[in-house]
């Protein structure tokens, strides 16, 4: 599937900003599932410095700095991307998860980066518990992951007004509410705390209209999901528990890393500003 | 054993190795001689001379900071007039493993900031790398100058039972001590010259010159005169007096993160004169604090895209960001590995027997009550003794150790050795562990030959040493051969280019210094008028002469906003004495310290000294009677007027000077004014306010010499007011400020006047264009004048102050964060789809 994706994300500020530093993780990663072919930037006002380099977890980011004195920014990414639907193993045929995990002795390097806590990942005895009666001794990996995905998105409530950016992926866990950021934090801290590598990925999801309705345009968000190691013949595969499902052609993967913390799509510091007014514009069209 | 007379009940502990004393009762290397030494000098001298020494630790203010509330008190420095000594021999083998272990973690560092082969071979365990919170991945495959990310290092040694020297923790990010060390090392040769003298022990001066030189080598550019500063997170910092201290030892300037701006990838110092280019910082803020973009966003010490200037390769940081990796005991384990793999030499020295949580869980748990538990990660972490918990503590720490094994780091329990300290004419052991220094030098590291010895207060120990009650030690070295001297001043051919005052001022520098003079005058002026106001209570309450309190306590209502509540006017001021050091001057302590501790680099000794015992003398000691209040605030005043002299005599007329003065002027024509609008408010100035202005201003006897005994309002307001030959008039003020105003640096000379020169220039005409006979005439008209002239000089020192505050100062505002992260989470209105 081929898509053009605008993300486009405006700041109104109460007082004029002298200096503004950010980093951007916007441009989409390209993949043997992914080709990227148009990637642009543009930043108003234009930016004194702007640098694009390839992070530590490989994702492409964009540092830039505003040096003149503004009272609006706005960051427009626009991308057009093909992706590939994967290709999933037999959950069945994957490695026992005990002996992927770290403790049964298995390691693997290429994943170990993603076994221990992150900043907003902590590993703890309450996720583990909660995953546990689905990681039976000896079960597959892929088809035990699979299992708990599934029932975190049957016991989760999808529920925006729970929780925010910063809840703690332990809140969540006691709320049993919150969105797809939730669902993948929790996701991903029970498979670290058993032993397992589990990433984030920030990205996007292709929304269909409601019957009858015309696609609205940037009315689509961003989306977060996971990923689980299953061992190298197999290597990361990914889980949407926000949908109950294995991300195919219309999840479009922007960045990789331990955490949201690792691939925020846009920080930043300013000198001045007051109140900032933020508006925020995804939309994902599908070309054909 | 050897009986010392100082020493007749010295009891060695059994399976602890004592430093001085051998098993059979003889003394070992070295300490024969030094206690013979203090032997000689009897317990009466050592005792007068330890005294010296704490009255010179007092007097330089060498403190640690407990808390990091600025109001609690610091605590000061502990040292004990007894030095650890060390000889030669066992001092090249400490000094051969402290080097090459430097070498291994620098190795590391590169490995795991690189190739990370150590991880591909399966030296290490990959989450001694990826399992750390300080691996800060926006730094990997990021270049170093000189090769090195390890630049200063220190590690902890503790001695076992078996007299070999092992390590407790190693220091790889901002390793604090080393100027602990030479303050000790200073103060106790001074203490003890004879000793430290005939003993030929090795100087401390050479290794910090190799310090500066590694900082200059490491410029990425203006190599032949690079800026080089200290970051340090600011006064609150427990090991702020060391920062202070070491900068102005180095010769380098003292700066906090929001001294420093990046522009374009390049760092630069923001000061007076505008942005200056750094070339290198030496840190002693923890990595990830350094740099709120990249690495913490929480952080408000650091300096916003540092990374991104060192990853541009513009500025060198020592030690590199990243280099906490290797300040965690999670390392201690491996390292004799990493010896093997990146040198190909067995370790010389070894770390304490160590085994970590993520590689030897079950290895723990089976001997929890044999071992200490470490936080894995933190050097500072709170050590846990399982031995010690109960039964139900100790199975919840083995699940949790199950649950996140990599937190954990276990150290077998050791014996520390024992060393000699005073203890009120006694000598006795004590529990001791070893700080020990070294710089990059070349390929290699040069260790610092000395130390900082950390001692137990009794029976005690672990982490919060100092908290607890710990002191330190010096360490002496001692030499084979003669000891050369050395000095740190350069000896370098190339002729220096004469300077003069720098507009290179730090503006933060400069902003606290205006501070500091103004608060230094507020205090004096408190004081003058308390005391004046004192003087007017008799012993018999019933004859105090209440117009005159009163007219007092109006003054110091309008100056410094200390209500009055009701009641007689001399009950009043008791009630307001007996507050003690919490009373009208406690604010103004409490600034004075603030700002002073800001520019604490830049204050000459004896400054520091007449601050030290102002500030001391404005504490107090609780509730007080009129008085012991009296006496105290004669002590204020002449401490205040030693400041000022201080102030005048012995300071270069610079920027800084002239901020200084600036504010201690504009705080002076501030009180006086106020003075003025108090005492003249209510139409005309009866005797009793005008007698207390008089005193108030220090001016009674000019005042009788002109006019002998007959008060009145005109000739009260020129002297206070418009006379410009009186240092404390008004009008003497308002031409200090102009000329200060007029010669402060600027960037651009306009050809218009900028607002503060306005403002300075109005206040002088007013107050010169004053007619004091018009505006005492006895009518509402010239009262209402007089008020409405003081209303205008009030407002416009105000408005200037603030002036000179964003002309010069206000670049110093800190960045802010935005929270935009609120905004960004993912999904905020898409329903979940079931595909």
């Amino acid at each position: 599937m081929r898509y053009r994706v605008r993300h486009i994300t405006t700041y109104a500020y109460s007082e004029p900003v002298t200096l503004s530093q950010n980093l951007a993780h916007l441009a989409i990663r390209g993949s043997v599932r992914q080709q990227v072919s148009e990637a642009r930037l543009d930043i108003e006002p234009t930016p004194a410095v702007v640098r694009r380099r390839s992070d530590y977890f490989g994702n492409p980011t964009d540092a830039f700095t505003i040096t003149s004195q503004h009272a609006r920014l706005v960051v427009s990414s626009q991308s057009v991307v093909q992706v590939e639907a994967p290709i999933t193993p037999d959950p069945e045929s994957t490695p026992a998860w005990d002996d992927m995990s770290l403790q049964g002795g298995g390691s693997d390097l290429a994943a170990a980066e993603y076994r221990y806590d992150s900043a907003q990942i902590p590993c703890a005895a309450v996720l583990r518990a909660y995953a546990q009666p689905d990681f039976t001794p000896g079960r597959p990996v892929l088809a035990a992951t699979l299992a708990f995905n599934a029932r975190i998105n049957r016991e989760f409530v999808y529920d925006p007004a729970a929780t925010n950016v910063s809840t703690p992926v332990l809140d969540a866990l006691d709320l049993r509410r919150g969105v797809c950021q939730d669902f993948a934090q929790v996701l991903i801290g029970a498979l670290r705390t058993l032993g397992l590598c589990a990433r984030y990925v920030s990205g996007y999801l292709e929304t269909t209209p409601p019957p009858g309705r015309p696609r609205l345009v940037g009315a689509d968000a961003t989306h977060a999901w996971a990923q689980v190691w299953c061992g190298s013949q197999h290597g990361w595969i990914d889980l949407d528990p926000t949908n109950a499902c294995i991300p195919g052609e219309r999840h479009i993967l922007v960045a990789i890393g331990r955490d949201f913390a690792d691939v925020s799509p846009l920080k930043g510091m300013v000198l001045g500003g007051g109140q900032a007014e933020v508006t925020v514009g995804v939309d994902v069209e599908r070309l054909h | 054993m050897q009986e010392s007379r100082l020493q007749p009940r010295y009891q060695l502990e059994a399976g602890r190795w004592d430093e001085c004393h051998l098993p059979d009762g003889g003394l070992r290397p070295g300490w024969l001689e030094l206690l013979a030494q203090i032997d000689r000098l009897g317990a009466r001298e050592v005792n007068r001379r330890w005294e010296q020494c704490r009255r010179i630790i007092r007097e330089n203010g060498v403190t640690y900071n407990m808390f990091r509330d600025g109001a609690a008190a610091d605590r000061p420095w502990q040292l004990d007039p007894l030095p650890l000594v060390l000889s030669s021999e066992e001092w090249a083998r400490i000094e051969r493993g402290v080097a090459q272990r430097a070498r291994a973690i620098d190795g590391f560092l590169a490995d795991a900031y690189g190739a990370q082969r150590l991880i591909r071979e399966r030296v290490i365990p990959a989450g001694v790398v990826f399992g750390h919170p300080q691996f800060l991945r926006p730094l990997h495959g990021v270049g170093v100058p000189n090769q090195s990310r390890l630049h200063f290092y220190a590690c902890e040694l503790v001695r076992c039972a078996d007299g070999q020297w092992r390590v407790a923790a190693d220091l790889t990010q901002a390793p604090p001590g080393a100027g602990y060390a030479l303050e000790n090392r200073i103060v106790l040769s001074r203490a003890l010259p004879e000793p430290f003298r005939e003993m030929r022990v090795q100087r401390l001066a050479g290794f910090f010159m190799r310090l500066r030189q590694q900082l200059l080598s490491l410029a990425p550019r203006n190599r032949d005169n690079p800026r080089v500063v200290l970051l340090t997170p600011g006064p609150f910092s427990e090991t702020y007096f060391e920062h202070a201290y070491l900068a102005q030892y180095l010769g380098i300037t003292l700066v906090q993160g929001d001294d420093l701006a990046v522009r374009d990838e390049r760092v630069f110092l923001k000061t007076l004169g505008g942005l200056m280019p750094v070339d290198v910082v030496l840190r002693r803020l923890a990595d990830d604090y350094c740099d709120p973009l990249e690495l913490r966003n929480d952080s408000t010490l650091g300096v916003l895209g540092l990374a991104g200037a060192v990853r541009a390769g513009n500025v060198a940081v020592a030690n590199s960001l990243g280099s906490g990796l290797a300040d965690s005991p999670a390392l201690v384990p491996y390292l004799p590995a990493i010896t093997k793999a990146l040198l190909g030499e067995d370790a010389l020295i070894e770390g304490l027997p160590a085994w970590w949580g993520g590689d030897q869980a079950e290895h723990i748990i089976a001997r929890l009550p044999d071992l200490i538990l470490r936080p894995a990660w933190n050097n500072r972490g709170r050590p846990v003794l399982p031995a010690t918990l109960p039964l139900v503590e100790l199975s919840n720490l083995a699940a949790d150790i199950r649950v996140r094994p990599h937190a954990y780091l276990a150290f077998e329990r050791v014996a520390r050795s024992t060393v000699p300290c005073w203890d009120d004419g006694r000598i006795v052991p004590r529990r001791m562990s070893l700080r020990v220094f070294a710089v990059r030098d070349g390929d290699g590291y040069a260790v610092m030959p000395g130390g900082l010895a950390r001692i137990d207060a009794q029976g005690d120990g672990g982490q919060l040493w100092f908290e607890r009650g710990g002191g330190s030690k010096d360490a002496w070295v001692l030499a084979d051969g003669p000891v050369a001297e050395v000095t740190m001043l350069r000896a370098n051919d190339a002729p220096l280019e004469l300077k003069r005052g720098g507009i290179d001022l730090p503006s933060r520098v400069a902003d606290n210094l205006f501070w500091l003079g103004r608060y230094a005058e507020r205090a004096e002026c408190i004081a003058r008028l308390l005391r004046s106001a004192l003087s007017c209570l008799a012993e018999d309450a019933a004859e105090a002469d209440q117009a005159q309190i009163a007219a007092y306590l109006a003054i110091l209502q309008r100056a410094s906003g200390v209500a009055s509540p009701p009641g007689p006017p001399s009950a009043v001021l008791v009630a307001l004495i007996a507050e003690g050091a919490s009373g009208p001057l406690k604010p103004v302590r409490d600034h004075l310290r603030r700002t002073a501790f800001g520019v604490r680099d830049r204050l000459s000794a004896d400054t520091w000294r007449a601050l030290t015992s102002l500030d001391a003398e404005l504490g107090g000691e609780g509730a007080e009677d009129a008085n012991q209040a009296l006496a105290r605030l004669n002590r204020v005043v002449i401490a205040c007027a030693a400041l000022a002299g201080m102030g005048r005599e012995n300071t270069t007329r610079g920027p800084g000077w002239r901020f200084l003065d600036l504010g201690r002027r504009i705080e002076r024509a501030t009180f006086m004014v106020d003075a003025l609008h108090a005492a003249l408010e209510d139409g005309h100035g009866a005797a009793p306010e005008l007698d207390a202005l008089l005193r108030v201003a220090d001016s009674a006897i000019t005042y009788r010499s002109r006019y002998l005994t007959t008060i009145q309002t005109a000739p009260v307001v020129d002297l206070l007011l418009t006379d410009h030959t009186n240092p404390r008039a008004v009008a003497f003020q308002a031409n200090q400020i102009a000329e200060h105003v007029a010669n402060l640096p600027r960037e651009a000379v306009g050809a218009l006047p900028c607002p503060a020169e306005r403002l300075a220039t109005h206040f002088q005409a007013a107050v010169r264009l004053a007619d004091p006979v018009d505006l005492c005439q006895r009518d509402p008209a010239s009262a209402n004048a007089m008020i409405a002239l003081l209303d205008d000089l009030a407002g416009t020192l105000t408005a200037l102050s603030d002036a000179v505050t964003t002309a010069w100062l206000t670049h110093i505002a800190p960045s802010r964060a935005f929270a935009r992260d609120d905004i960004w989470r993912p999904t905020d209105d898409t329903p979940p789809q079931q595909a």
